[in-house]
């Protein structure tokens, strides 16, 4: 425990002095601040008029200003949205140190690389749920700021266990990214992973297939009150999980037993 | 004498490349041995090898008693090291990077920190991040780091790297101390001969994946081939003199050389034959073959 303990705070240190915890709260932000954005449009439907393009397209995304739709672009963003973000920060935390050239020195160390790697993923844990613990409150504070109508407590609360729901999926699917990092040496393959699977999860769903996609997964969770879904069953629960122990097992022994010849 | 570093028959190739050949090297503890080598030689696959961070494709490797394996497994608590260029991370300060070796170390000693900065030198830079240090002192950073945790073994991967002249004496200084005081086994990769000559106990030369000697530093003195250097003012007649007298004579510009043993051990006779030839040497001097050459010589990239 104790070396799981220094290991954190190392990560948790790295993080904290990294300009990336920064980016990534800057690009969630995005979500809550567009959303409102659209709310506030939607709700005076004279000005979202005079306002040409951007009106036309909150029409498309939102419909109707009210807190069910409101809430429902906000899961929608966070499921795809979340996908990049949480692939950056991914992609970030364990790419690095192939970029910084500083993998070398964390592979001879009493701390067992076991114990480094899973530091990494507890710390893109803790991130990601920060992440959407804050778009949550500050979704609420600029719905309550916006004003918008049909607020409720249950619809509230049903909706921030779907965020957190579709917030775990995603960050489910997230050590298959860790591995590209780590087998990749870096940030492009896998961001490249990340952008090779938000468009298959998108020819998933358009095939009828994106329940059995784990990538589509939290795609069709956070647009469930929307008509068009597939039903998201147990099956495509058990896909995730899936996916998220296969990519676990996967870094880890990569991180155990490959040749770090560079 | 009990061995520090052990490898049996290491070998390691990447595809087609063999970066390491059979490579069977045993360090005694307490002695600095040099491992010389060119670019791409194999010092630092071996290194890289030795700290477990490669698998060999065949042989094994002991570190302070205990094979090293697969999954990281080591006596990584009693080793430091360096291996290539010194990496740190750059948004944070030369402290922060130390407490973070310190703490995946398991050292509870706060001061630990202080104390090796202040011993290499770094406390003007503590407080700077990492990302704007230049090379030497990005290399005493790593330097630190190896030397954290007061180490039984150091490996080295070219720890003179980046360092200016007296950053090299300072260093080779340090760990010519911790050996002699402190009984430290330093197992150091070089290209830079002289820096080897001057601190190694033992040196092993590998060259193409191959270790193809090992011998004891005063060996290196006696292997490195002398030669009798003639100068005159009429190198003609004396090289027809010399050759008459039955030396065997080769002239590089206008030194006559000569590398017969009887010639370098009696240089007074090659000096009274050059007199009775009426060109008497300017010049008459035994000289050892330099590093460099003898190096080359034995690598076989010089004749």
């Amino acid at each position: 425990m104790k070396a799981f303990l220094s290991a954190f705070w190392a990560e948790a240190l790295k993080a904290r002095r990294s300009k990336v915890s920064l980016l990534t709260v800057a690009a969630f932000l995005i979500f809550p601040i567009i959303d409102g954005l659209f709310m506030f449009i939607l709700k005076d439907p004279e000005r979202a008029r005079g306002m040409g393009l951007i009106s036309v397209k909150a029409q498309i995304t939102a419909g109707v200003a009210d807190w069910p739709t409101y809430f429902q672009v906000l899961l929608l963003g966070t499921a795809i949205g979340g996908a990049i973000v949480f692939a950056f920060t991914t992609a970030w935390v364990f790419g690095r140190e192939f970029s910084d050239h500083t993998v070398k020195e964390i592979l001879a160390l009493p701390t067992p690389r076991g114990v480094i790697v899973g530091a990494k993923f507890v710390l893109t844990a803790l991130w990601m749920l920060g992440l959407t613990l804050m778009i949550f409150v500050i979704g609420l504070g600029i719905g309550k700021a916006v004003d918008i109508p049909g607020w409720s407590p249950g619809l509230a609360w049903s909706s921030f266990w779907s965020l957190m729901l579709i917030a775990l999926l995603t960050f489910m699917l997230m050590p298959f990214v860790a591995l590209f990092a780590s087998v990749g040496r870096g940030y492009l393959p896998p961001l490249g992973w990340a952008l090779l699977t938000m468009a298959l999860a998108q020819i998933a769903i358009v095939l009828g297939w994106g329940d059995w996609f784990p990538w589509s997964v939290p795609g069709l969770l956070g647009s469930l009150n929307g008509s068009h879904a597939e039903p998201v069953g147990m099956h495509s629960y058990v896909v995730v999980v899936l996916t998220f122990v296969a990519g676990i097992a996967a870094t880890f022994a990569w991180w155990q037993s490959a040749d770090q010849a560079r | 004498m009990n061995s520090s570093v052990e490898t049996n028959g290491l070998s390691k190739s990447f595809g087609k490349v063999h970066a390491v050949d059979s490579v069977s090297l045993r360090v005694g503890q307490g002695e600095i041995y040099g491992f010389l080598g060119l670019n791409g030689a194999g010092k630092t696959t071996t290194i890289r090898a030795l700290l477990g961070m490669i698998r060999p494709s065949a042989g094994s490797v002991s570190v302070l008693g205990q094979a090293v394996g697969p999954n990281g497994r080591g006596p990584w608590r009693r080793v430091g090291h360096l291996v290539e260029r010194p990496a740190a991370y750059p948004e944070l300060t030369v402290r922060e990077n130390l407490e973070i070796a310190r703490r995946l170390h398991g050292i509870l000693d706060r001061s630990a920190t202080s104390h090796v900065i202040e011993r290499l030198g770094l406390a003007t830079y503590a407080d700077r991040k990492a990302g704007g240090l230049s090379t030497g002192n990005l290399q005493r950073l790593g330097l630190a780091r190896a030397l954290l945790h007061e180490p039984e073994l150091l490996i080295l991967d070219e720890p003179a790297n980046g360092l200016d002249p007296a950053g090299v004496v300072e260093i080779r200084e340090l760990l010519a101390s911790l050996a002699r005081e402190k009984g430290v086994t330093v197992f150091m990769s070089s290209h830079i001969l002289t820096e080897v000559d001057r601190l190694a106990t033992r040196i092993g030369i590998i060259h193409k994946g191959h270790l193809l000697v090992e011998l004891e530093a005063e060996k290196l003195e006696e292997l490195r081939s002398q030669r009798l250097e003639i100068k005159t003012r009429n190198p003609e007649a004396a090289q027809c003199a010399l050759a008459q007298a039955g030396y065997a004579v080769k002239a590089s510009g206008s030194t006559l050389l000569l590398y017969e043993a009887h010639a370098i051990e009696a240089p007074e006779e090659v000096a009274i034959i050059l007199v009775k030839a009426g060109a008497p040497p300017t010049r008459l001097a035994v000289e050892q073959e330099m590093l460099e050459d003898y190096f080359l010589r034995l690598t076989g990239e010089k004749e």
